[in-house]
C-alpha cells in the first residue's frame, strides 16, 4: 500500500536546483533505498519529507490524501521519522529521555520517569540493544546511538522512517545487526527509506531503488531489476566518471616524506612512503582513519608512537603552523568548518597562511597583498576571480577552489587533499583534479583521500588502503576498484 | 569601519546615529551646541572609549573580558601608591615619578591581561569564567592594597607632603589636563587626545597589520585559522594584553584626574565598554568589529547621556534609554544580516 506519494517536488537554493520535478512513492513494509551520487538531491529529498525544509513546486500525498508540511513536528505526528547522519540526540541525556523528548509522559504534570524508563527499555530491546536507558548517549557508539534514534520511531509509532546514509561509519558487524533490524522493521508494516552509498548493501536490502541524478530521478524500479555496474551508471550517467591524466613526470625514487609506524588512539601503526612527482591515494570507508592519518601527517594532531622523515630530516611537527612552515600543508575535508573563514573576503582567506610574505615585520602591503591574492585566485581558477567578494555567499566549488588558492600560496611540498571535491559540481571537480595532477607534475608529493572510487582512480598513482586504523595493502599500478573494494570492506 | 561587512547602513549606521542625535540635542538641549560641551563629552567618553577599544580586540576573537573595570581600579591604586612613594620621587624626580607610575599602571594592565590571555589560550578555560575570576580577584587585591580607602592626597603633616602633591599634580596634567584650543576657553582635554590616539593606532592595527588579520580570522573561525597556521593562542594572548593594557591606561588616566587612586573605581565599566562594543558593531559571536566602532559606540552612549543631562532627564530614565539602545543596535544588525540573505545555502 501507498503510504507516502510525491509529484513532481522541486526545490532550488541560490545557484543551484537541488531537486527538479522529483517522483517518489514508498510503501508500507517494504525498503525504498535513494541512491545518487553527492549533490544528487538525496539529503534535500529526505529533508522535504521530515518537513525541514519546504519545496519550491510539487504535491505530497499521505495515505493518499494530499497534504502540506509546514515543519517536522507535523511530520512527526503524522508518523515520520527521519534519522540523519549526525544524530539529533541531546548527548548528555540518557537513552529514555532522549527517546521521549518533545512528547514526555507525565503524571500530576511531573514526568513519569518510570514510565518513560519502561517504555525506552521494551522498544531498546525489540532492536537487540541492551543498555541502561539511563546511561547518557554520549557515552554510547554510533551505532548504539543509532539504535536509540529507532527506539525513537518505534515509540513514537512511526509509520515512514528513513535513514541517511546509516551505515557510512559503521563496522561491518554493526552494519549486519542494523540490516537485521531494518527487516524487522519492514515485517513490522513500517515504510522505511535508506539512503546510501555502498551499493551492495542497497541491492540486498532494498525493495524498490530510486537513483537521483543533478536533482532528477534517473530510474526507479525493483531492485531485482538492476545489476551493480549499471546502477552505477544509472548514478553518474556515464560509463567513465573521470578521465584519467597521466602523470607528466615519473615519481622520484627516493620518498620525500616517510612516514613509520605513527599511533595514536585506534589508529595503529601506520607506514607510508610519498615521493615526488606522485600522487598517492589514501583509500578506505569512511571511518578507517584516513582523515586521522592526514592530521597526524599535518602536525593538527600529534601520534602517540611513530616517526616522520621530510626529506631524510626527522619531521615532528607540534601544530599545523609548524607543518606549514616545514612545507606540508592538509586541505580540510570540510572546508566551511577548517578550510575558510566564511566571514572574510577571498583576499583575506588566500593570503591568510601565506600573509608575512606580504607583511614583512607585520605590516600588511594593501597592493602587494592585493596582487599575490588575485594571481593565486586566477591559478585555482576561481570564478570569477573577484578576490573582495566574501567566500560565505560562493559556491562550493569556488569555495574549494579559495582554499586550493590558499595553500598554493604556501609553496608547500606535501599537500594532503581530505576529500578536495565533496559537494563540488562536476566542472569544478575537474577542474580540481587538473590542479592536483599539476601540482603533482611539478614536483610536489600529493596525498589525496577520496570516499569516490572513481575519484581516487582517476587521480591516484598508487594508493594505500586503510581499514579499521590499520594499513590493509597497497594497490600499486592502475587501480582497479575491485581490489580497492575488497581491501576496504576487508574482503581480501 | 569593519572590513567584514558591507552596506552603507552597516558601515555607517552608528555614526548616523550619533549625528541624529547630536542634531536632536544640538536643537533642544540648552548649551548642547558648544565646543565647551563637545569637549565635556568627550572627557566623559574617554574612559569607557579605551575600555571600549581593549573590549573590541577581545569580542572580535569571540572572546569578553569581564576584568577591564576591576583592573582600572587596581592599576588606579597601583599608580597613585606608586606615585606618592617617597623613594621614588627622591629617585627619579616628580615628572620621573608620573612617568614611572604611567608605565606601572600599563605594564600592571598588560600582565593581568596576559594571565587572562593565557589562561583562556593555553588551558581553554572559556574567557567568561577566566575574567569573571580576575575581576573578582583584581577588585579583591585593590582592596587589600589600599584597606579600602583611596590612596592619594597626603594628609597634613605628611614629611613629603609637597613632594607627593608635587607628583600628583605632575600626573594631572595628563589625566586631568587640557589642550589649549583657539576659541575655547576650557580647552581640549587630554584624555580624550589620548583616546582618540589609541583608537587611531587601534583601527591602524586591526586594519594594516598581520596582528590585526589574525585577530578577525580566529574570530570568525579558529579551527580554519590554526589549520591555516595562525599562531590562535598568541593571538588570544596578545587581544587580552591590550584589553589589559587600556584597562592600565584607563587607571591612570583617572588617578590622574581625581589625583587618587580608589579602590572601588571602575566598578562595572565593563559592562559598559561591552555595551559600546556591541554598539559599535562588534559581534559576541567572533570576527565582527573595529576600532572606530569602539569609538562611535561609546560616543553614542556618551552623546545620549550628555543630551539627556542637559534635557534635565532623570538619571533612571538614562538608564532605561542606554538599554534600548543596545537592544536597539542589536536587532539592527539582526536586521540586516537578514536583508542581506545569509547564506541560504545547505
Amino acid at each position: 500500500m501507498t503510504l507516502l506519494t510525491l509529484r513532481g517536488i522541486t526545490k532550488r537554493y541560490p545557484g543551484v536546483t537541488a531537486l527538479d520535478g522529483v517522483d517518489l512513492d514508498v510503501e508500507s513494509g517494504a525498503v525504498h533505498a535513494l541512491v545518487g551520487e553527492n549533490g544528487a538531491g538525496k539529503s534535500t529529498l529526505l529533508k522535504i519529507v521530515a518537513g525541514a525544509t519546504a519545496p519550491d513546486a510539487g504535491t505530497m500525498a499521505w495515505d493518499r490524501r494530499p497534504v502540506t508540511v509546514h515543519s517536522p513536528r507535523e511530520a512527526l505526528a503524522r508518523g515520520v521519522t527521519v534519522i540523519y547522519q549526525e544524530l539529533a540526540l541531546v548527548p548528555g541525556l540518557g537513552a529514555a529521555a532522549n527517546i521521549y523528548l518533545g512528547m514526555e509522559p507525565r503524571r500530576r504534570g511531573l514526568l513519569d520517569r518510570g514510565a518513560m524508563r519502561a517504555g525506552a527499555a521494551a522498544a531498546l530491546a525489540d532492536l537487540g540493544l541492551l543498555v541502561d536507558p539511563d546511561r547518557p548517549v554520549q557515552e554510547l557508539s554510533v551505532a548504539q546511538r543509532q539504535l536509540v534514534e529507532l527506539a525513537r520511531a518505534l515509540v513514537r509509532e512511526a509509520k515512514l522512517v528513513a535513514l541517511d546514509e546509516p551505515t557510512a561509519t559503521l563496522t561491518a558487524h554493526e552494519v549486519a545487526h542494523l540490516v537485521a533490524q531494518i527487516e524487522w522493521l519492514r515485517a513490522k508494516g513500517i515504510a522505511v527509506i535508506f539512503v546510501s552509498h555502498r551499493l551492495d548493501e542497497v541491492r540486498r536490502l532494498a525493495d524498490t531503488v530510486t537513483v537521483l541524478r543533478d536533482g532528477r530521478r534517473a530510474w526507479t524500479g525493483a531492485a531485482a531489476d538492476i545489476d551493480g555496474p549499471t546502477l552505477i551508471r544509472t548514478m553518474v550517467g556515464r560509463d567513465v566518471v573521470f578521465e584519467r591524466r597521466p602523470p607528466g613526470r615519473a615519481a622520484d625514487p627516493v620518498p620525500l616524506l616517510s612516514v613509520r609506524g605513527l599511533s595514536r588512539g585506534w589508529v595503529r601503526d601506520i607506514s607510508l612512503d610519498l615521493a615526488r612527482g606522485e600522487i598517492l591515494g589514501l583509500a578506505g570507508l569512511v571511518g578507517s582513519g584516513r582523515s586521522e592519518v592526514a592530521r597526524l601527517i599535518a602536525g593538527i594532531d600529534r601520534p602517540a608512537r611513530g616517526t616522520m622523515t621530510l626529506a631524510g630530516r626527522p619531521f615532528r611537527p607540534r601544530s599545523p603552523a609548524d607543518a606549514i612552515r616545514a612545507g606540508v600543508v592538509y586541505f580540510p575535508e570540510d572546508r566551511k568548518q577548517q578550510g575558510l573563514v566564511l566571514g572574510m573576503r577571498i583576499r583575506e582567506n588566500i593570503t591568510l597562511a601565506a600573509l608575512s610574505r606580504v607583511a614583512p615585520r607585520g605590516w600588511v602591503r594593501p597592493e602587494a597583498e592585493r596582487e599575490l591574492a588575485a594571481a593565486a585566485a586566477v591559478r585555482a581558477d576561481v570564478r570569477p576571480p573577484e578576490i573582495e567578494r566574501r567566500t560565505a555567499h560562493l559556491s562550493g566549488g569556488n569555495q574549494q577552489k579559495v582554499v586550493l588558492a590558499k595553500w598554493l600560496l604556501t609553496d608547500a611540498e606535501v599537500l594532503v587533499f581530505d576529500e578536495p571535491t565533496r559537494g563540488v559540481d562536476i566542472g569544478a571537480k575537474t577542474e580540481i583534479h587538473r590542479q592536483i595532477r599539476a601540482l603533482a607534475d611539478a614536483g610536489k608529493a600529493v596525498l589525496v583521500i577520496s570516499s569516490e572510487l572513481p575519484e581516487l582512480i582517476a587521480l591516484a598513482d598508487r594508493a594505500v588502503v586503510l581499514r579499521e586504523g590499520r594499513v590493509q595493502g597497497q594497490v600499486r599500478g592502475a587501480l582497479a576498484p575491485e581490489a580497492l573494494t575488497a581491501l576496504a570492506f576487508g574482503a581480501a | 569601519m569593519s572590513p567584514l561587512r558591507s552596506g552603507w547602513l552597516t558601515r555607517y549606521g552608528v555614526v548616523a546615529a550619533v549625528v541624529a542625535l547630536s542634531t536632536f540635542a544640538a536643537v533642544f538641549a540648552p548649551g548642547f551646541f558648544s565646543l565647551g560641551n563637545a569637549a565635556t563629552i568627550l572627557l566623559h567618553v574617554s574612559t569607557n572609549g579605551i575600555l571600549t577599544l581593549g573590549m573590541t580586540f577581545v569580542i572580535i576573537t569571540a572572546g569578553i573580558d569581564l576584568s577591564v573595570g576591576s583592573l582600572l581600579g587596581l592599576t588606579g591604586v597601583l599608580v597613585a601608591a606608586a606615585l606618592t612613594a617617597p623613594g621614588l620621587i627622591a629617585a627619579v624626580g616628580v615628572v620621573g615619578a608620573a612617568m614611572v607610575a604611567t608605565a606601572i599602571g600599563l605594564a600592571a594592565g598588560a600582565a593581568a591581561g596576559v594571565a587572562n590571555g593565557t589562561l583562556t589560550a593555553f588551558l581553554g578555560i572559556n574567557p567568561f569564567i577566566v575574567t569573571l575570576a580576575t575581576m573578582t580577584i583584581a577588585r579583591g587585591a585593590a582592596r587589600l592594597v589600599t584597606g579600602g580607602v583611596p590612596i592619594g592626597f597626603p594628609p597634613m603633616g605628611d614629611p613629603a607632603f609637597q613632594k607627593k602633591v608635587a607628583a600628583l599634580d605632575a600626573l594631572h596634567a595628563f589625566g586631568g589636563g587640557r589642550l589649549a584650543l583657539p576659541g575655547s576657553t576650557s580647552g581640549f582635554p587630554i584624555p580624550a587626545l589620548v583616546m582618540l590616539a589609541f583608537v587611531a593606532l587601534g583601527a591602524v592595527v586591526l586594519s594594516r597589520t598581520r596582528f590585526g588579520r589574525y585577530v578577525y580570522a580566529v574570530g570568525g573561525n579558529e579551527e580554519a585559522a590554526r589549520l591555516s597556521g595562525v599562531p590562535v593562542r598568541a593571538v588570544k594572548v596578545g587581544v587580552y594584553a591590550i584589553s589589559g593594557a587600556c584597562a592600565g591606561l584607563a587607571g591612570v588616566l583617572i588617578t590622574g584626574q581625581l589625583r587618587s587612586g580608589g579602590p572601588d573605581a571602575g566598578m562595572l565599566y565593563e559592562l559598559n565598554a561591552i555595551a559600546a562594543a556591541v554598539i559599535g558593531g562588534a559581534s559576541l559571536m567572533g570576527g565582527v568589529g573595529s576600532a572606530w566602532g569602539a569609538l562611535t559606540g561609546a560616543l553614542l552612549i556618551g552623546v545620549l547621556n550628555n543630551a539627556l543631562d542637559l534635557l534635565g532627564v532623570q538619571a533612571f530614565w538614562q538608564e532605561i534609554a542606554k538599554g534600548a539602545i543596545i537592544l536597539l543596535a542589536v536587532l539592527f544588525d539582526v536586521w540586516t544580516k537578514k536583508r542581506n540573505g545569509g547564506s541560504a545555502h545547505d
